[in-house]
């Protein structure tokens, strides 16, 4: 196929209306800066600062704090061979379980969680009719208000219970998966309780979140799409999802943050044990998460267990930093740069004479836009 | 990428198919199916054992293959994916709101029977009588629907403002990523998944270093409030800053409007919408916290609205401590837990609708 | 400054209730006891901070509602949520005026108590005495005798079946389910448990092989969040048997428990059962420091009171920094140690009350809290 005159008539668009690269050559041509404006730079970069300094404080806080639990030796000293924290020969042996624990919980709280929240987002912003979605919004932002510790409440004397038919059935059918192996629970203090807490919890974040992104995406491209044919979810998928990759990890990640520092709910619902687990439905051999520890512990601890405690707090931060990472490096590898190429595998996988093929240079431009601003 | 490389790549394979001229499904065919598959699944839930639940899962799964399987024989594989895209987003969002129309039900349900004027509007109130030597308890929420508002109010004041500006400095003024803005966000990722109660002891080792040992205070517990709120803030508002189109930027400095301007006057108001989601989000995260404040600010019964010197009450504080240490009265204990959880969430409720008019206030006219 | 916030029919209702108190000194109802009587409470004002142990929480809720009603110029917070770890952490880092545990002060405790409090160091002093029930839910069985093996058994895991030989040995008649048993225990670190680990380690140490500890030491059981967690998933599930202090269970079905470690009397908590067994048990056996009043209990000891007692202290410095705060503690303190007192916290906490001897050494060592 030949480029045709329609191809080359978008190219010159591309070109001519959508300014990517001058922007900033243009910006820095303008110098001249106004007192407001220098107040206004102040503030905002002594609020950075000050935050920095907060955050910086926590931190180094909580550094000293846990060193001396840290570098104890935990089979011998009198304050941490008994009580809580009796029996662990380090305090890596003590930590261990709980990083387990923490990102494993949290992920079948993210994994539950996440989709379905996308799924919410997308229905309210794309799918559902204008004035019921204007309801549901609502009703998500109330529901991301709910505290923690009536998610808690609800957790002990609703989704207990409730899931027990579910736990044994899974237990007898599918106990040969090692998910739902073990001594089904009598009680319904799993991680799978747990799990769907922690799901419930960080669905109306992430909806929350994700729906505001999904409205911020360019009207125009949509509709450009709609025009060309293209239908619902492709123009989800081409003009919708591309712009908001971006914020969608950073909604997963705020809803991983609150999964990685929940308490409450977690240390009433969860029957806890510090151990290396991957069983989801049994009373006696649910893995822990640190904040949970934490909480549960700290009122019976004395000094240097509390240090020990804040310790494992610590290497939260770890986990947190990680998985962040992580995340930026999604978003970087799926970025701008790395878009084209897998732009141009969807255009191999659609029909030819599909009229959303054409679309995609300009969903090309309306991609590098938004991303392209962050970065510059 | 250059239009020449999309149409190398578009190379035509099989027969062009007209969607406009293709086969289409009946309007109504979504509705039908649905109708149909809720039949089928009972049918099949009626041979192994019926209930609701399982009723409703089997019909969503048969809807899907149903009318992925007929779209794809009467429309095309796109229409296909399509409309099984928008069964489970829908479905998604019916399994979602199962759980979460359940938690508001079981607090409204369990609280609403707590809550009445007397308990609004007095604080606990203990009574001795000398003769019998019993002590009734008369449990209120006034000390605590005060101390929420304290506390919380004093870490939104804090955070708020921090935290926007903070988003605003990296996203407008640090463009390109510098040691400042890259600390920032370092710092703030980490500090996402901070255990609450450390921050609440955090908080409250900082104030004995400041006032002495008996440092409870629920300015302590708002501080502690807003190491756990701020990376909310900043990270939410940040997100919400860059989806401003840059384009929105440029007219405004190419006007020669200063940056100060076009910031408080274009760029916020444009993102208020989504600032004011994550902000109240961020206030929701922390207003139900129990374990920082019971570090930061002790635990009382006792009225106090002294923010500065004192042990402090809150809701959710009230709420975790009614179910966890019951009086001898254990259900009435429970009782006011959910009294309690349920007038935290109408708090909550009031303060979003004020967030929410705050933001229509400020957005601008024709936006959405 | 509570009076004030109060509404007018709570209002209303404490003065009333402050009119009968100051009756009630006069009329000999219960007797008013020395300690009480040598301090003129109703000049004293000022706040108590305090907190520890939730075992004693429901008595001190009692006890300061009395007191703040005859001393009406005094404020008492008693943080609950602490816990006796945390509360003896908070208080030897000069928090709080007065914690409640319930055990008493350890070595290092007691090095960082006289490094907080000075030379005389701190005192541990008997405030409320309690018993850890026993709590089951099988569906059909409204009584259950346990012995302490069959008891230690259970919760090392050794039976597992409600129909074991050995249960159904103690309870003739019953019939008992082939369930398993559920044994639900404290997720986090707790007095309660300290004590009823203490019971089954002394009693039966051939069969209890783990420690004495705060913390739950066996594996692989249902393990909730404080007392209240234990008696609500004990009464929602089902072949559930936990334990818990007496002042949480609530409507809970108790077990009675076998006197001693023979015999065939089995009994369920009283106040009267857990006063005798402290006679029996229990001796003075301070930790060095003058006027400390830690109580040794040999529960192999008691004979016929209740097996399984729960004493919690309160822990005070004998030297503050400020000698009105001593005063007002130190006037709290008494008034909890008094007859009057304890006699509250059996009326509203199902506590036992100390034997005169304790609260007479109480009234002693707290002459030394200047």
């Amino acid at each position: 196929m030949s480029e045709t005159p329609a191809d080359a008539q978008i190219q010159t668009s591309n070109t001519v209306n959508r300014p990517g690269a001058p922007l900033r050559s243009a910006k820095s041509g303008r110098t001249k800066a106004r007192p407001a404006d220098r107040i206004f730079q102040g503030l905002s970069t002594g609020a950075a600062s000050l935050i920095m300094v907060i955050l910086a404080g926590v931190a180094l806080f909580l550094i000293v704090k846990s060193v001396p639990a840290i570098t104890a030796n935990w089979s011998t000293n009198p304050e941490l061979s008994t009580g809580v924290t009796q029996g662990h020969n380090s305090f890596w042996g003590y930590v261990a379980p709980l990083i387990w624990g923490t990102v494993f919980v949290s992920a079948i709280g993210l994994i539950i969680g996440a989709p379905i929240a996308i799924g919410i987002a997308l229905f309210i912003s794309h799918y559902a009719p204008r004035r019921i979605a204007g309801v549901l919004s609502y009703v998500v932002d109330l529901l991301a208000a709910v505290p923690s510790v009536v998610f808690g409440l609800w957790g002990i004397f609703v989704i207990r219970p409730f899931l027990l038919p579910l736990t044994a059935w899974l237990n007898h059918n599918l106990g040969w998966i090692p998910l739902f192996s073990g001594q089904a629970s009598a009680t319904g203090s799993t991680v799978l309780a747990g799990g769907v807490v922690l799901a419930v919890m960080v669905i109306p974040i992430i909806t929350a979140i994700s729906r505001e992104i999904f409205l911020q995406t360019p009207r125009l491209h949509e509709e450009a799409a709609l025009a060309m044919g293209a239908t619902k979810w492709e123009t989800i998928r081409l003009a919708v999802f591309p712009y908001a990759r971006s914020g969608m990890i950073s909604a997963i990640l705020l809803g991983l943050g609150r999964a990685l520092g929940e308490t409450m709910a977690i240390a009433l619902i969860v029957s806890p044990s510090l151990i290396f687990s991957l069983k989801i439905l049994t009373d006696g051999e649910n893995s822990q998460t640190v904040a949970a520890n934490a909480a549960l512990n700290f009122p019976d601890a004395n000094d240097l267990q509390r240090d020990a405690l804040i310790g494992t707090g610590l290497m939260l931060f770890v986990i947190s930093f990680a998985v962040n990472l992580i995340a930026r490096l999604i978003v970087a590898r799926t970025g701008p740069d790395a878009k084209g190429r897998k732009a141009k595998r969807r255009v191999a996988q659609l029909p030819p004479s599909d009229p959303t093929s054409v679309l995609l240079g300009d969903i090309e431009g309306a991609s590098r836009s938004p991303e392209g601003s962050q970065r510059a | 990428m250059t239009a020449s490389s999309v149409t190398r790549s578009s190379v035509p394979r099989g027969p062009i198919v007209n969607s406009l001229k293709t086969g289409q499904l009946p309007r109504f065919i979504e509705l039908y199916t649905f109708i149909g598959a809720l039949a089928v699944s009972a049918g099949i839930l009626l041979a192994v054992g019926f209930s609701i639940v399982g009723w409703l899962v089997v019909a969503a799964i048969v809807y899907l293959v149903a009318i992925g399987v007929m779209s794809s024989l009467v429309e095309n594989r796109r229409k296909a994916t399509d409309r099984v895209v928008r069964g489970l987003v829908t479905v998604a969002f019916l399994i979602a709101m199962a759980p979460l129309v359940s938690t508001l039900l079981t607090v409204v349900e369990r609280g609403i029977g707590e809550i009445n004027w007397n308990f609004i509007s007095t604080s606990t109130a203990r009574v001795f009588n000398p003769k019998t030597l019993v002590v009734s308890v008369n449990i209120g929420a006034l000390q605590s629907i005060i101390g929420t508002l304290i506390i919380t109010g004093i870490a939104a004041l804090i955070s708020i403002p921090i935290g926007i500006l903070t988003a605003v400095y990296l996203v407008e003024y640090a463009r390109k990523p510098n040691w400042m803005s890259r600390t920032v966000t370092f710092l703030v990722d980490v500090m996402t998944g901070i255990p609450s109660i450390v921050a609440g002891l955090f908080a409250f080792s900082l104030f004995s270093l400041i006032v002495g040992p008996k440092a409870f205070s629920g300015f302590a517990a708002a501080v502690a409030l807003s190491v756990l709120m701020i990376p909310i803030v900043v990270r939410s508002s940040e997100e919400m800053l860059k989806l401003v189109s840059i384009d929105l930027r440029e007219a405004s400095y190419a006007l020669g409007v200063s940056k100060f301007a076009t910031i408080t006057k274009i760029v916020l108001p444009t993102a208020i919408a989504g600032l004011v989601t994550g902000v109240t989000l961020a206030i929701a995260r922390v207003i139900g916290e129990t374990a920082p404040i019971f570090m930061a600010a002790s635990f009382t019964d006792n009225f106090n609205s002294n923010a500065f010197a004192g042990p402090m009450s809150t809701l959710a504080v009230q709420a975790y401590t009614g179910y966890k240490f019951p009086s001898t009265d254990i259900q009435g204990s429970i009782n006011s837990a959910w009294g309690a959880a349920l007038l935290l969430i109408f708090l909550v409720v009031i303060l979003n609708l004020i967030a929410r008019l705050v933001a229509r206030f400020f957005s601008p006219k024709g936006l959405r | 400054m509570k009076l004030k916030n109060v509404a007018a029919v709570g209002a209303i209702a404490l003065v009333t209730a402050i009119a009968l108190s100051s009756c009630s000194s006069a009329a000999p109802t219960p007797k008013p006891t020395k300690s009480a009587a040598t301090v003129d409470l109703s000049t004293l004002s000022g706040t108590i901070t305090s907190g520890g142990s939730s075992a004693q929480a429901n008595a001190e809720t009692a006890w300061y509602t009395a007191f703040e009603a005859v001393a009406t110029g005094v404020t008492v917070n008693y943080d609950k949520s602490q816990g006796s770890g945390g509360g003896v952490t908070n208080w030897t880092g000069g928090s709080y005026d007065f914690a409640g545990t319930d055990s008493p002060l350890n070595p290092a405790q007691v090095t960082a108590a006289a490094a907080t409090c000075g030379a005389g160091g701190g005192l541990d002093l008997p405030v409320y005495l309690s018993g850890v029930a026993i709590i089951f839910n099988l569906p059909g069985v409204t009584s259950l005798n346990l012995d302490s093996k069959t008891l230690a058994n259970i919760f090392s895991k050794k039976i597992t079946t409600w129909n074991d030989p050995a249960i159904a040995a103690d309870n003739p008649g019953v019939t008992l389910p082939s369930d398993k048993i559920t044994p639900v225990v404290r997720a986090d670190g707790s007095g309660t448990t300290a004590n009823f680990t203490t019971y089954l380690s002394e009693t039966q140490p051939s069969i209890w092989t783990y420690p004495v500890s705060t913390a739950w030491p066996v594996t692989g059981e249902s393990a909730q969040q404080g007392g209240s967690g234990i008696v609500s998933t004990v009464t929602a599930g089902k072949d559930t048997i936990g334990y818990a202090d007496q002042s949480s269970v609530g409507t809970a079905t108790q077990a009675s428990i076998q006197q001693g470690t023979s015999g065939s009397t089995y009994v369920k908590y009283s106040a009267a059962g857990a006063t005798k067994a402290f006679a029996q048990s229990a001796t003075t056996a301070s930790n060095g420091t003058t006027g400390d009043l830690t109580q040794k209990i040999d529960v192999t000891k008691i004979t016929d009171g209740y097996p399984i007692p729960l004493l919690s202290y309160a822990v005070v410095c004998t030297q503050f920094k400020d000698a009105t705060q001593a005063k007002l503690t130190s006037a709290y303190l008494g008034f909890i140690d008094s007859a009057n007192g304890q006699a509250i916290a059996a009326k509203n906490a199902g506590a036992a009350p100390l034997p005169a001897s304790i609260l007479a050494d109480v009234t002693k060592s707290l002459k030394l809290v200047k």
